[in-house]
Parts: structure tokens; C-alpha cells; sequence
């Protein structure tokens, strides 16, 4: 068996035979994992300086002189690593002072932190199989974004509790500013919010809930999912980015909702993370600094702040470490141009616009297919996995720990 | 004569696009569902366009031109829909808020028609005005 580290569900259940020919008799893949797993034939990276093609010693010690050298080092990306190599890159910060981030500053942060802290209860997905009858995906799109969420966890499964599962037992609630193909399932229960709306929204559930008429234009459709929330007996909400983006620094009136929620019956909440090892990042930089994510170690001790977010880091770093990450792809264009700029150290098992930028690529073997290692899946359960491709490229934490030793 | 015409995009995640990511971000399958715009069918009248069609989507950010397809939803006139990429980021300006969070869900555009023979925006474009 393998596991798919396409997306943040981390699939253990995968089986497939990887021979130089390709892909064959795959069992369990979503598309999406399909294609990630493919990702080992196509855009695979050489090692290079400038854009010629070195050694791998040459390149890492290339990298290792543009780390030493640097006054304002960055290092980035780290959602597509395992924990192991995570805490080489935590290591590797406070060793050179650098201000370390993650994918979950412009992504899910703002709410896994609460997660984490537990200000905001969770559950694992297993309690979901085993327990939910009501799932709420609030701004996210499980069906596209993470494929074998329902049919592994949140609807179609059958729990222990369970087992009419969502031929009786199972609701399904999608609240979102479109129909995407997860609102088309919960058609029942479909919520079309205006961009921006979210906050409105949980100002209605929490007015029906108190009994009060909700300020919405469909008081009806309102009430009747108090009725249902307030009859669930174990529910869960999937925030998705379209909720997050849309609460931002308005997410305690979410943790309010949730209190108010929990008064009544049992309700969890498990973010949509995307990278399979998001979560892992930020719970260690956490137990390592107080804070998820947007550290400096400069100056020695850690710095909290949005001045070590990659949106102003890129701009002021005088060179950046990037891992596992395709940032000149995923950041605003200004930022994105800004960061190009810089000397850029990619660690990277493919090609991508950030390999193409940088000053030294370092190919890395791909994880969960050619290295193993340990990351947290997005309801915080530890999945450790084995590789099952023999490959020559370094794992990223070997490629961390030879760069470290060589500064 | 066809309006420019005003929107608000809003990016989203799409499993094919995702599969074409993750086997190439430098190909012409993962260029044609992120050079794309879907817009309401009311939109794609004042615009008079159809599906297929380029347009050319600008805002203070930069400019794309990328190819419209009309949506399947319910009517959302003024609310247009891309996937997450490097298209759409050419889009989203540099500036935050207090969380330090870019507009990625509330990108205010404006749309014009390209002539019939226009190509959409190739990543190797986007790349070179990065570098440039
Ligand atoms: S749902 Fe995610 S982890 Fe599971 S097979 Fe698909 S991409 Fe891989």
C-alpha cells in the first residue's frame, strides 16, 4: 500500500505499480492523486547553477554560500515537506537567523491557528465517518479540491454510528457564493452567499438558533436550517478558503458561532487544508516558537509578525530558500516579481516557474512516492509512510541537513 | 458595439486543472483551464461574445488576456469565476489588510473583447514580465 500525498486526506490506501513503463493496476487514486502520482515521469529537475546543469554537491554548496552570505534570508514553502524535514528547516532558521513561512499565511492560518490552540473544537475524520450525520462545507469544494473526502469521510461512508449512512443518516449543507460540484450534492441544502457574505451568514444561524428572526431575504430557508442544525447530533463544518478569505480578522464571530453551537448539540470544525503537510509545519513551529507560522529567528530569539509573511518577506529578503513550493505561480503578481528578483535556492523534486527563476535547483525525491517520512493529515492525525519507488535524488531533509553542514 | 464590462473574479479549485498542475504546469492542457474566465450569461451578451472567445482582463494588478466560457450556474451577472493560477494572480494586487491576506476571492476586473485572431497569455509570457 501506498499513500497519495496529493492532498492533505493523505490516502493510505493506494495501490499501484510504478515501473519505468508508467503507472499500472492503480487502486484507489482520485484524479487528482492520479496525476500527482504521475508527477514522478514528467518535469522531474536536474540540479543547476544559473541555469546549467552541476552536479548535486556543487549545487548544494552553491546554496549553502548564498545562505551564509545572506543578511535577510527567507525560508519558504514547507507544506509539501515531511515533518522531518520540516524540523531540519526549523533547525536550519534559527542557525542562520532566517525568517521561516509557510503556505498557511495567505491560505488556512488564520484558522488552523485557532485549531491548534483549540479555540475552535475539532475532531478527527474518523469521528466524522463514524459519527457525523451533518457536514457542512462552508466555502470549499471537497469534490474538486479534495476528491475522496466524501467518499472516504463525510458522506458517503459507512460509521460505526452510522450505517444508513447519507441514504438516511447523513446530511450534507453547502453554503458558497457558487454551485460548485460539491453544492450540487446538497442541493437540499444549498446557501448562495454574496462575496463577502459570510460573516452575515453567521450572524443569521446564530440569530435562529437564539430564536430570533435571521436578517436574511429567505427567513424560511433560514429557520429551517436552524431547525436542522439545532436537531443534528453531531456536525461538522469544513471551512474551506472561500470562508476564510471572506472572515479574515473577523474570524472570532466563527468561534462564536461555534460556541453557540455547541451550547445546543456537538459541532467540530476541520479546516480544508490543501498541502499534504501544512498542518504538520504548524504544529511544530508552534511547539518550537508559540506561533504557527511568519517567524524570524533574527537576532536569536523567535519574532512573531506580518512583516515575516512571505507577502512582505519576499519583497525584503536579500535571498530565499524555497521548498516544495511553486511561490512565483501561487503569489500576487508584484510579490511574485519581487521575489523572482532575488537569488532563490528551489528544492524541488519538478519544474515549475519558481525552478525556472532560481539561482540553484536542487532536485528532491518525491515524498510518499520515491521518500517516506511522517506528515499530519488535516484533522491532525500522524501518517507516517514508506516510499515505493527506489530513487537516487535526496530526500528534502537530507538535502536541509547537507546544506546546514555545509555552512 | 459590445460593452466593457466590469466583474468580480473570484478563483476557485477545479480537479482537472489540478491533475494538469500536477503533471505540467507548462502545458497547453493546464493553459486552457487557467486561461479561462466564466462569466454569466449576461456578461457574455454585453460583451457579445461565446464561448471560446478571448477577452482581455485588466485592473490596476496587470492584464491577461484569457478565453471566456459561459457559466452553468444559476445568474450571477458581475461575478465571473477562474481557477487559481498563475493567470489569475497576474490579477491580484500586492496590497493587504491587517491579516495579510491578498484579494485572491475578490479580484475587481474589467473585461473587453479581443479581435477573433488573439491568443491567450502564454506561462512563458507571464514569466518573462516577471523577470523583465
Ligand atoms: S483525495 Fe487527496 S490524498 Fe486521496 S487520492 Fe486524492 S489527491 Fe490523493
Amino acid at each position: 500500500m501506498a499513500t497519495c500525498t496529493g492532498c492533505s486526506l493523505l490516502c493510505e490506501d493506494i495501490e499501484a505499480i510504478v515501473t519505468d513503463g508508467g503507472l499500472s493496476h492503480v487502486k484507489n487514486l482520485c484524479r487528482k492523486g492520479h496525476g500527482h502520482f504521475q508527477a514522478v515521469f514528467t518535469e522531474r529537475t536536474e540540479p543547476s547553477i544559473d541555469g546549467q546543469k552541476v552536479d548535486l554537491e556543487k549545487a548544494i554548496l552553491a546554496a549553502a554560500e548564498i545562505l551564509k552570505n545572506a543578511k535577510r534570508p527567507l525560508l519558504y514553502g514547507w507544506s509539501n515537506s515531511t515533518l522531518e524535514a520540516q524540523a531540519a528547516g526549523i533547525r536550519l532558521a534559527e542557525k542562520i537567523g532566517a525568517t521561516i513561512d509557510d503556505t498557511s499565511s495567505f491560505c488556512q492560518g488564520l484558522l488552523m491557528e485557532r485549531i491548534i490552540a483549540g479555540t475552535i473544537p475539532t475532531c478527527t475524520l474518523d469521528d466524522v465517518r463514524n459519527f457525523a450525520d451533518t457536514s457542512i462545507f462552508w466555502g470549499s469544494d471537497p469534490s474538486n479540491s479534495h476528491p475522496r473526502h466524501l467518499s472516504r469521510f463525510s458522506y458517503y461512508p459507512r460509521g460505526d454510528k452510522r450505517q444508513k449512512s447519507y441514504e438516511e443518516e447523513r446530511t450534507c449543507i453547502a453554503v458558497d457564493v457558487r454551485k460548485s460540484a460539491t453544492a450540487q450534492l446538497c442541493s437540499n441544502y444549498y446557501f448562495r452567499l454574496a462575496p463577502g457574505g459570510d460573516a452575515e451568514f453567521m450572524e443569521a444561524i446564530i440569530s435562529v438558533l437564539d430564536g430570533k428572526i435571521p436578517k436574511v431575504a429567505d427567513k424560511k430557508k433560514m429557520i429551517e436550517l436552524g431547525t436542522l442544525l439545532k436537531k443534528t447530533e453531531y456536525g461538522v463544518i469544513f471551512p474551506g478558503l472561500g470562508m476564510v478569505y471572506s472572515m479574515q480578522d473577523r474570524m472570532d464571530l466563527f468561534e462564536r458561532l461555534m460556541a453557540r453551537l455547541n451550547e445546543i448539540t456537538t459541532f467540530r470544525a476541520i479546516p480544508m487544508v490543501g498541502h499534504y503537510n501544512m498542518r504538520g509545519f504548524n504544529e511544530l513551529l508552534r511547539e518550537k516558537t508559540g506561533f504557527i507560522n511568519r517567524v524570524s529567528f533574527k537576532g536569536g530569539a523567535a519574532a512573531h509578525g506580518p512583516e515575516n509573511s512571505v507577502l512582505s518577506a519576499a519583497k525584503s529578503c536579500d535571498a530565499a530558500l524555497v521548498i516544495g513550493s511553486d511561490p512565483l505561480s501561487s503569489l500576487p503578481f508584484g510579490t511574485a516579481r519581487a521575489l523572482s528578483k532575488k537569488p532563490i535556492i528551489a528544492i524541488d523534486p519538478r519544474r515549475s516557474l519558481t525552478t525556472d527563476a532560481a539561482k540553484v535547483v536542487i532536485p528532491s525525491a518525491l515524498s510518499g512516492m520515491e521518500a517516506g517520512g511522517t506528515a499530519v493529515r488535516m484533522d491532525g492525525v500522524k501518517i507516517r509512510f514508506e516510499p515505493i519507488i527506489e530513487s537516487k535524488r535526496p530526500t528534502d531533509e537530507e538535502i536541509l541537513t547537507r546544506i546546514m553542514e555545509a555552512i | 458595439m459590445p460593452e466593457e464590462v466590469e466583474v468580480t473574479i473570484v478563483t476557485v479549485r477545479d480537479i482537472f486543472q489540478d491533475e494538469a498542475a500536477k503533471k505540467s504546469r507548462f502545458s497547453l492542457e493546464y493553459e486552457k483551464l487557467s486561461a479561462l474566465i466564466v462569466l454569466d450569461k449576461q456578461d457574455m451578451a454585453r460583451l457579445a461574445v461565446k464561448d471560446g472567445q478571448k477577452l482581455l482582463v485588466k485592473n490596476d494588478a496587470g492584464s491577461v488576456i484569457i478565453a471566456v466560457k459561459t457559466s452553468a450556474d444559476e445568474a450571477h451577472p458581475g461575478l465571473a469565476f477562474m481557477n487559481n493560477s498563475p493567470w489569475s494572480n497576474q490579477l491580484v494586487a500586492d496590497s493587504v489588510g491587517e491579516c495579510s491576506i491578498p484579494g485572491f476571492k475578490s479580484i475587481k476586473a474589467k473585461l473587453a473583447r479581443m479581435e477573433e485572431t488573439a491568443n491567450v497569455t502564454p506561462i512563458t509570457e507571464l514569466f518573462s514580465r516577471m523577470k523583465g
